[in-house]
């Protein structure tokens, strides 16, 4: 197996999950590698988990405390330049996505992102099509950034080891970090440590039994649900784009909602999807949710057929009406 | 200040189609690849309904399409895309699936920006999608930022305004459902997009035709483009997981409200 | 460069030289023997009169969502694609084949619950009685002969989604003609006896043009209107329709069906309904029918039929273990030469299954289309080459004489009174167009001074169930939002369908994976109920019975009896609009519909 660069950065100071998750691959692969950390504390966050490294880097200070692309890339540049090995795997966090792929065309190397294995042989798995074909390949060219996704691998546990070096980096950059922003639609967007993702399907704003569309009542149902359970909540995209639309349907919804195809695959334990009959392309949005369940008028939906593990067969309305009153 | 907005953009099969590999270690594919509709990448064109608002905005700015696909689907697809916005196209005739690689991809397209005679940097803003819904690499908008020089780049973004000072202020979507605001003092700037907040525009047949008056000729003399292959494909299959579905029914909501918040409770 | 760019532009008349609406086989026709014809070097000093210094400005408006979303089962001979495309090669259009082995195909009634007549038993109970010596296995028996006027022998089958989207890409490759999707026109501009162009539904424009072409269909809005200003000519209506709707199938690894096998199906699921089965290259299949008008059942169910007529063993035993790739459904017109409007006009001209084009004797329509669609770019191209006007005058001595001295005239005038049997009944359908096919039209069964409408419930199940049952039945449906033809085929020991969740699926997964169905927001319900009163009268409601997409139905909560029509189920079939026993619904041009480009 190949040297390789362990690519990390901090959050608040510490190398998130997502960090140790690449850490814990590239020590499974058995090979030699390199740590290197960028961000706010990298030097501190790097010692606490150097162990088996076998050679240390850290750049730190204020212009590479935040996440910004100008000042990332040429630290992570100069990290790889400094570490010269020929595979670099680093965590696909918002912060490296943004960043790696330019620094890979000013190294003329190769990347791949969303990658969920590598084994010892250099092959590499990742999705194509928004996650509806899977393909396993490899690559000769040299550097190799791998990007691999969050949750998709063991965690390595801490292990503390030498101190980094301390590479000085310079850049200039136009772009200054005002702050952060949560969107209006607050709690109820996907957060990945909610234990469940509740999704809402387009069926909800569409004609009742009875003939007529309540979406008042769908929307007091869904935001009440998510209130009380603090579940993440997802939703199809015909649903958000009706919201988008101006018309008076679940306008909480945004496009940050949105699950499947054209929006996020989020991993969470449990999902539960209601009134999404038909919205096949969306299956793709719970891809990595581990127990599936589906309220549906139709068993035999694309949607939850072979791909649930529990189907109701209920009016949404009314089951959602009586799970209020139990939790 | 006019801007020079240039969008990337490729083409993606119709969303609602059924997809199959066809594997090749060097070259895979789709089945039936030519014959599934196809739609203007939809992260792209979140990206270019963002443009056209800008312009709007901007009187004298320029929306520039840059798409690298097979020439036919494209004149199809833009039969579309044109009734949305006013636009120009650069059109590169090429391999549009999801398996062609991304820095060819990108340095087609840099090289094809870069060949504008009137590019003026000081007012570019280079757009594209963060991903497309084909290769869902993210890896293509940063790439072509680089090999034209800009080094003020944002991803996943959801949010731009221009300031009265002539600065850009940006809101990329980050972990936690939270956004980051940054604020770029000047272009020549790359935003690759997430969704925006635009709704698609309606079609809107004037724009298509005056649109074609300048699409028709550029799609004319697309240039060709032969995109190697980097990678070797070893597998290229569709996701095999089968769920033996238990389905409940004909069981009164409040029991099947009963078995849910149990499930929710474990 | 855009220098000015506004939010709306305001919606100025644009100006054209040729407008066409819809792009099916005879508009695909007729601009690319328009375009070809342009490049050629005696058409080099025509210029755009709307654009002088241009060439001609030539433009297309298509109401679906993209070129290659239509609905065709199409097994042609394709006389008039081949005389126009010498050298055709089906490779290069995905899913054309070319006819290897065609038969036509006796399917007796495997449960016994079909409505068969006296002689149709029999000849079942004969099929089964010497079923060595016909040859019948499989509850079937192919036909030693498929009659003249019948066969495709040295034809195609095509997919029309894919062959319209290769026609439209050459097309618009060339430059000379722009050809828009998600377009519906709404109307055509009458100004006294000519048509100065469309107005288009999306934003209200103009598209003023010095000639229209109008080829959108048997129920297109422009044909319609102009059938309603203009009136029909003397002794022609339109009165024979059928709805075909069909699967595209992936067929088993088990499959031993080759590539280019066409088979036309009588007798099953209904003696009046006929079906057909066409092999595409790489394993897959379409399969489909027809439910004509002429078929007296209220409850004339086309999803339903196609699932059992898949099951029938004869197919099933190839079919089972398939998997839906897609489906859909249309509207054909078959009212053939009897149907015919005025061919051309001041300014326009009717092309295509609106001009009556389609043979109801041969069941082909997609070529026959095609040439009226060369043959009108013909005439364009000589009255452009000569400097003429599109008069009536000019427009009638070059496109209708060609039509007129073509075998299109002589094949529909021998087609013209092959249906008149069926309104008599089935027996004497089969005689009259045996004997009008076979003497080349020259015999034929006259038609009834009353054309065969459907029964009421009542009398179409006497003595199969009673009106109590019926009644009951009713209000299940009802309560159930169930389909009431649905209840009534189980009552009737029609076998229950089991979804296998891939190729038996319900309705509305139909809809949503094989028609991948899609209604735009931003347009209004394109089907609307003219006056309640009607509908409150009305016992058949055959639109919601009808329905290819069960986008029409009664709502339980509406006791008025007025149906409630959900756009984003609808396939734009048009099948609603001629089954309306009262002419009470008004089928509006709109986008959206079928997304499927494999049909």
């Amino acid at each position: 197996m190949e040297k390789t660069l362990v690519l990390l950065h901090t959050v608040d100071g510490q190398v998130p999950q997502a960090g140790l998750e690449t850490l814990g691959l590239a020590k499974s692969l058995g090979g030699e590698f390199d740590l290197a950390v960028l961000g706010a504390g990298a030097a501190s966050a790097a010692q606490q988990i150097s162990g088996g490294a076998a050679g240390v880097l850290a750049v730190e200070g204020d212009a590479f405390a935040v996440s910004r692309y100008a000042t990332d890339a040429a630290a992570c540049e100069a990290l790889i330049r400094a570490s010269g090995a020929p595979l670099i795997l680093a965590p696909d966090t918002m912060r490296f996505h943004r960043a790696l792929p330019g620094v890979a065309e000013r190294l003329s190397a190769a990347i791949d992102t969303h990658v969920v294995s590598l084994n010892s042989e250099g092959a590499v798995e990742r999705w194509y099509y928004r996650q509806r074909i899977e393909a396993s390949l490899r690559r000769a060219q040299r550097p190799w950034i791998l990007l691999v996704e969050p949750g998709s691998q063991p965690a390595a546990a801490p292990q503390p080891g030498a101190a980094p070096e301390i590479l000085s980096v310079s850049c200039d950059t136009r772009t200054k970090i005002e702050g952060f922003s949560t969107p209006l639609a607050g709690e109820q967007t996907i957060r990945p440590d909610a234990p469940l993702l509740f999704v809402a399907g387009a069926g909800w704003t569409k004609k009742q039994k009875d003939g007529a569309v309540h979406v008042e009542e769908a929307a007091n149902l869904i935001l009440d649900f998510v209130r009380r359970t603090q579940c993440s909540l997802g939703s199809s995209k015909s649903l958000v784009d009706l919201s988008g639309e101006g018309q008076a349907v679940l306008p909480f919804l945004t496009h940050l909602h949105q699950v499947g195809q054209t929006g996020s695959s989020p991993r969470h334990k449990k999902g539960l999807a209601t009134c999404c009959h038909g919205e096949e392309p969306h299956v793709v949005g719970w891809r990595f949710i581990q127990e599936r369940r589906a309220i549906n008028l139709d068993p035999n939906c694309g949607w939850v057929r072979g791909k649930a593990d529990v189907v109701y067969v209920a009016d949404a309305f009314e089951v959602m009406r009586e799970l209020l009153k139990l939790i | 200040m006019p801007y020079q907005i240039i969008v990337c953009g490729g083409l993606a099969p119709d969303p609602l189609q059924t997809l199959e590999p066809v594997f090749d270690p060097a070259r895979p594919s789709l089945k039936n690849e030519l014959m599934l509709p196809a739609v203007f990448d939809p992260w792209a064109a979140h990206a270019l309904y963002e443009a056209g608002h800008l312009a709007r905005q901007h009187p004298g700015s320029v929306v520039r399409v840059v798409s690298l696909a097979p020439k036919a689907k494209l004149q199809q697809v833009m039969m579309t895309v044109a009734q949305k916005l006013p636009l120009e196209l650069v059109a590169l005739d090429g391999p549009g699936g999801g398996f062609t690689d991304a820095a060819a991809v990108a340095a087609a397209l840099a090289d094809a920006i870069a060949a504008m005679p009137d590019l003026d940097r000081s007012r570019l803003l280079l757009f594209g999608g963060w991903e497309s819904a084909t290769r869902g690499a993210g890896a293509v908008m940063q790439r072509v930022a680089e090999r034209l020089g800009i080094t003020e780049q944002f991803l996943a973004v959801d949010e731009l305004s221009v300031e009265a000072d002539g600065s850009l202020l940006v809101k990329e979507r980050i972990e936690g459902g939270r956004h980051q605001i940054s604020r770029c003092s000047s272009p020549p700037v790359m935003l690759a997009w997430a969704t925006g907040n635009l709704p698609e525009p309606p079609n809107h047949p004037q724009t298509g035709m005056a649109n074609m008056r300048v699409i028709m000729p550029a799609l004319q003399k697309a240039k060709p483009v032969a995109l190697e292959p980097a990678a070797e494909f070893l597998r290229t299959a569709l996701p095999s997981v089968i769920r033996q579905t238990r389905v409940v029914k004909d069981v009164p909501a409040a029991e099947i409200a009963r078995e849910i918040a149990e499930w929710i409770r474990q | 460069m855009h220098e000015e760019l506004t939010d709306q532009p305001q919606a100025q008349p644009l100006d054209a030289d040729i407008v066409c609406t819809g792009f099916g086989p005879a508009v695909a026709g007729f601009l690319r023997t328009l375009t070809q014809g342009l490049q050629k070097p005696e058409m080099a000093g025509v210029e755009s009169k709307a654009m002088p210094g241009l060439p001609p400005q030539i433009v297309c408006y298509e109401r679906a969502d993209d070129i290659s979303f239509g609905v065709s089962g199409v097994v042609t001979r394709a006389r008039a694609i081949r005389n126009s495309i010498p050298g055709l090669d089906p490779a290069e259009i995905p899913l054309a084949a070319r006819v290897r082995d065609e038969q036509l195909i006796y399917l007796l009634d495997p449960w016994g619950v079909t409505r068969r007549p006296a002689w149709m038993r029999l000849a079942d109970q004969l099929c089964r009685a010497f079923s060595g010596v016909l040859g019948v296995a499989h509850e079937g028996l192919a036909l030693p002969w498929v009659p003249e006027f019948l066969h495709k022998q040295d034809g195609f089958i095509f997919s029309l989604g894919q062959f319209n989207q290769w026609v439209g890409q050459q097309v618009m490759m060339s430059g000379l003609a722009q050809i828009w999707p998600a377009t519906p026109v709404a109307s055509p501009l009458i100004e006294e006896d000519r048509v100065a162009g469309v107005r288009l539904a999306a934003d209200g424009s103009e598209v003023r043009a010095a000639l229209t072409v109008v080829g959108d269909g048997p129920v297109g809005a422009v044909g319609r209107q102009l059938d309603g200003h203009f009136g029909m000519p003397a002794g022609h209506r339109r009165d024979e329709w059928a709805v075909g709707m069909k699967m595209v199938i992936d067929l088993p690894e088990s499959c031993t069906l080759e590539e280019g096998t066409v088979w036309h199906t009588i007798g099953f699921p209904e003696p009046e309904i006929f079906g057909f089965l066409y092999v595409h290259p790489g394993r897959i299949a379409s399969a489909g029918i027809f439910v004509p008008s002429w078929m007296d059942s209220p409850v004339r169910t086309s999803y339903r039929y196609l699932q059992h007529f898949i099951q029938h063993p004869y197919l099933w035993r190839h079919l089972k273990g398939g998997r839906l790739r897609s489906w859909g459904a249309k509207s054909l017109l078959e009212s053939g030469r009897r149907g015919e409007p005025f061919l051309a006009g001041h300014g326009y001209a009717r092309i295509g299954e609106c001009s009556g084009s389609t043979n109801v004797l041969t069941g082909s329509g997609v070529d026959e289309a095609w040439l009226t669609g060369t043959q009108l770019a013909e005439a364009v191209l000589e009255l452009l080459r000569e400097g003429k006007p599109f008069t009536r005058e000019n427009l009638e001595n070059t496109y209708v004489a060609r039509r007129r001295a073509s075998w299109l005239e002589r094949e529909s005038q021998t087609a013209e009174r092959a249906r008149n049997g069926f309104q008599w009944g089935l027996l004497p359908g089969f005689l009259g167009m045996a004997l009008a096919g076979l003497t080349g039209g020259r015999l034929s069964l006259p038609r009834p001074r009353e054309d065969r409408h459907p029964k009421k419930l009542a009398d179409y199940y006497a003595g199969r169930l009673s009106r109590s049952e019926i009644e009951r039945a009713r209000r299940r449906a009802e309560a159930e939002a169930r389909p009431l033809h649905d209840i009534l085929m189980d009552l009737c020991g029609w076998p229950p369908v089991e979804y296998d969740g891939q190729l038996l699926v319900s309705h509305q997964d139909a809809l949503l994976m094989g028609g991948k169905v899609q209604a735009p927001a931003d347009f209004p319900d394109h089907v609307v109920f003219r006056s309640p009163q009607l509908c409150l009268q009305c016992e058949a409601h055959l639109c919601v019975e009808i329905c290819s997409g069960e986008a029409i139905r009664i709502s339980p909560e509406n006791p008025a009896g007025v149906p409630a029509f959900d756009r984003e189920k609808c396939v734009h079939c048009g099948a609603c609009l001629w089954n309306c026993p009262v002419s009470n619904i008004e089928f509006c041009a709109a986008p959206g519909g079928l997304h499927s480009a494999e049909n």
